[in-house]
């Protein structure tokens, strides 16, 4: 039965892609557009002779952010459609969690993930001469971004699970996301040694370090820590998922949906 | 029905908008400075002002040129998507049959009700990086600044509205419901140099970018960027470009809205 209600979340979520598979090139495309636009006027202060250097670094933080931003847009922002459709409600009756379903947009989420990060890389490698993929150790660098998507996952999830209840406005869900690549930036070696520890313990910093280390083969400083301090972090927002999902469930079927989501 | 009541009907929708929606207010303040902080973090951390200057290969001041071009950027894509994609809003909310069916023809209701709206926002964004350029360029010196600005914002948006509405009458024309703007407006912002000069791209972009009107207010905006006064030359040539242009996409786009409008009464596709 469980296994059922997962094969037709995940079905629900396939057709709906390939039916919006339009919307999904669009969103692609808008995707790496912003990504260039930014990436380009970033490297104007960039010397020639450090161009490729800056463009490879650039392009592995973006990664870390596509992953986070597009996991709670559009995961986290969904729950306003779901809701306007009045599909929380049905879900319930029929003993399925509306959250599961939220969940299963994972499909969507890592599908544009992919491809934007495809085609980023390609428009990257053509203009600048340059290869991204060219990384120093693929099995940190696919932890970091598991830990990543983990941490994306249940922050989306857990704005989704708040949205029944209150209201959050979707641009501020935007400016959360545009202030996360600010701290992704920043490089953990210009942090006074007193507060480097307290930095990493930021979501999604830690995971981050971990990324740019396996992407470029920077030198692994404070590595143990920043693995310990990911997992851990990958635990405890999972742990907090999890609880905000079954307190939001308990408070809809006594109070009903909001409807107002994300708007 | 007026033109000044289609002006007062966009100003008062504004303010009622600003007014029940005090986060999307809110957020509207932070845009701009998250937008320059994202592009001149990212230019800081990777690289140098003096590597900036030589690769513009102009002598200016990398935080009023972004200024400048954060500036347009925001205030062109509000144009675009206010005159373009309110076609696709309306279809979407089922308001598209009344827009068409209204006194005035379609582009006048677009065009018209809009202008305030983009007053306003740009305005207040001009506003919100008025005390940083005084800070950086000093009280009398940011002050001209400022003033290539406002020319920046005002003249560049004549252009841009008759470039807009055409979207607006190909959205109508083609009845796509997907969300082409989204990943066009980018581009158009890409062609135009808005972060990155126009001069420095490929020959093939650097055709695209001449007939993009947002080309040359990008250019008149960073003459603010250039360290020194602004020089009276380069203004009065961008101005004259951009009003030249002006009659050329408004008249196209009074043609073609036309057409537009006309075939969605013909096939229903509203």
């Amino acid at each position: 039965m469980v296994l059922t209600r997962v094969k037709a979340i995940l079905w629900l979520h396939t057709l709906r892609l390939w039916r919006y598979r339009w919307s999904f090139l669009n969103l692609v495309l808008a995707e790496a557009a912003w990504v260039f636009l930014f990436v380009l006027g970033a490297l104007l202060f960039v010397p020639g002779e450090y161009l490729g250097l800056a463009v490879k670094s650039a392009f592995w933080t973006i990664v870390a952010w596509t992953i986070i931003s597009q996991c709670s847009s559009l995961i986290g922002a969904w729950m306003n459609f779901f809701i306007s459709i009045g599909m929380v409600e049905e879900h319930i009756l029929r003993g399925i969690s509306p959250f599961k379903v939220i969940l299963g947009r994972v499909v969507t989420s890592f599908s544009v993930i992919l491809v934007s990060l495809l085609f980023i890389s390609a428009i990257l490698n053509g203009v600048f001469k340059t290869n991204v993929w060219a990384i120093n150790d693929p099995y940190l660098l696919t932890l970091s971004f598991i830990a990543l998507a983990l941490q994306g996952l249940a922050y989306g999830i857990t704005i989704a699970a708040i949205s029944v209840k209150t209201s959050i406005p979707h641009n501020m869900l935007e400016i959360v996301n545009f202030a996360v690549i600010g701290l992704l930036m920043i490089p953990l070696d210009r942090i006074p040694g007193l507060f480097a520890i307290p930095f990493l313990c930021v979501p999604y910093v830690a995971s981050a370090h971990l990324a740019k280390i396996g992407a470029s083969g920077a030198q692994p400083y404070m590595l143990l820590e920043a693995l310990n301090i990911s997992l851990l972090e990958t635990l405890v927002m999972l742990t907090i998922a999890i609880y905000v999902i079954k307190k939001s469930e308990e408070w809809i079927k006594k109070n009903g949906v909001r409807a107002i989501g994300f708007f | 029905m007026s033109l000044k009541t289609l002006i007062k009907s966009g100003f008062m929708l504004e303010i009622y908008f600003y007014k029940n929606n005090r986060a999307a207010f809110l957020a509207m303040f932070l845009w701009p400075y998250l937008m320059l902080a994202l592009i001149l973090g990212m230019g800081y951390f990777f690289g140098s002002p003096g590597a900036f200057k030589q690769n513009v290969q102009m002598d200016v001041d990398p935080v009023i040129y972004y200024v400048a071009s954060t500036l347009v950027a925001m205030s062109a894509l509000d144009v675009m998507w206010g005159v373009g994609g309110n076609i696709m809003w309306y279809r979407w909310s089922g308001t598209l049959p009344y827009i068409l069916l209204s006194p005035n023809r379609t582009s006048t209701t677009l065009i018209f009700s809009y202008i305030p709206r983009y007053l306003l926002g740009a305005f207040i964004q001009l506003a919100e990086f008025m005390p940083l350029i005084i800070i950086i360029e000093g009280f009398s010196s940011g002050l001209m600044k400022i003033g290539v600005l406002v020319l920046a914002i005002t003249v560049g948006m004549i252009p841009l509205l008759g470039f807009s509405a055409l979207f607006a009458s190909f959205l109508i024309t083609i009845e796509e419901e997907t969300n082409v703007l989204s990943w066009l407006n980018p581009l158009i912002l890409l062609f135009s140099g808005a972060f990155y000069p126009a001069y420095l791209l490929p020959y093939w972009a650097r055709f695209i970018s001449q007939i993009l009107p947002t080309t040359y207010t990008v250019e008149l905006a960073r003459v603010a960027a250039i360290i020194g006064a602004p020089k009276l030359a380069p203004i009065t040539f961008f101005i004259g470009i951009l009003l030249g242009i002006a009659l050329v996409y408004n008249f196209l786009a009074y043609l073609f809205m036309g057409y537009g409008e006309k075939k969605a009464m013909e096939r229903g596709a509203i």
